[in-house]
């Protein structure tokens, strides 16, 4: 019994699927595979082929390959992994209130005055007649970006 | 908000502060309790004004990981005269 090999293919498959869950914040840096972030789940698809064939190995040809009590166990968590990434990019970060009464298009943006980085008020209507340092008139338009972040 | 992150992150658009989400409010963006510790926060939003002040172009994401990128405001941007 000893004799058996070590299923290498279920542990592999288990640390790419862990590895496609935990590389998302650096995959996020970038907005190409931010929007769409399909190098998880190639990594997720990958660890699952390699996944596929340890368990194939350890209840297929158990008397050659370990993994009966392993696989299942690292299948597991394997899917949870995918599982809780799947929720998070397909659900999570949708949950965004309805805005039914944002301004829209052909609307004129309703007038404020907010506080720059040096604590100005700066109002909406400065920032539409207020030519840009070094131009002689005012701009052409004004992009209004919210954002959400901490710092 | 702070000016030596914009200084270094090298911004020389005009940042603004909404401390009490008001201006927020106002444009019907807010978030509630979807910040740390359950505060309310913005929506992501953007929006394109022509030199009027009207809105020519909107983007209200439906999933806040994807937002507008620059260059599909630049486009939205080269129509306005």
């Amino acid at each position: 019994m000893n004799q058996r090999l070590w299923n290498w293919h279920l542990w592999a498959g288990f640390l790419l699927c862990l590895a496609g869950f935990a590389s998302f914040p650096f995959f996020a840096r970038f907005p190409v595979t931010r929007d769409v972030p399909w190098p998880n789940f190639l990594l997720f698809a990958i660890g699952g082929a390699v996944f596929f064939v340890g368990l194939k190995r350890a209840f297929g040809q158990s008397q050659q390959y370990r993994g009966k009590i392993a696989g299942p166990i690292l299948a597991t968590l394997s899917l949870l992994a995918v599982g809780f990434f799947c929720y998070i990019v397909f659900y999570m970060t949708r949950q965004l209130p309805a805005s039914a009464g944002a301004p829209h298009v052909g609307q004129k943006a309703p007038e404020f005055v907010l506080p720059d980085t040096t604590n100005q008020p700066v109002s909406l209507a400065s920032l539409l007649s207020t030519p840009l340092v070094g131009a002689p008139v005012p701009p052409k338009g004004v992009v209004l970006v919210f954002y959400r972040g901490y710092w | 908000m702070s000016r030596d992150l914009c200084h270094k992150a090298g911004y020389s658009y005009t940042f603004l502060s909404d401390p009490k989400a008001e201006v927020i409010r106002r444009y019907d963006l807010l978030h509630q309790g979807a910040g740390v510790n359950g505060q309310d926060i913005a929506r992501p939003a953007e929006f394109l004004l022509d030199s009027s002040g009207v809105i020519r172009w909107v983007n209200l994401t439906e999933d806040y990981r994807v937002r507008a990128r620059p260059e599909q405001i630049i486009e939205a941007a080269k129509a306005l005269k």
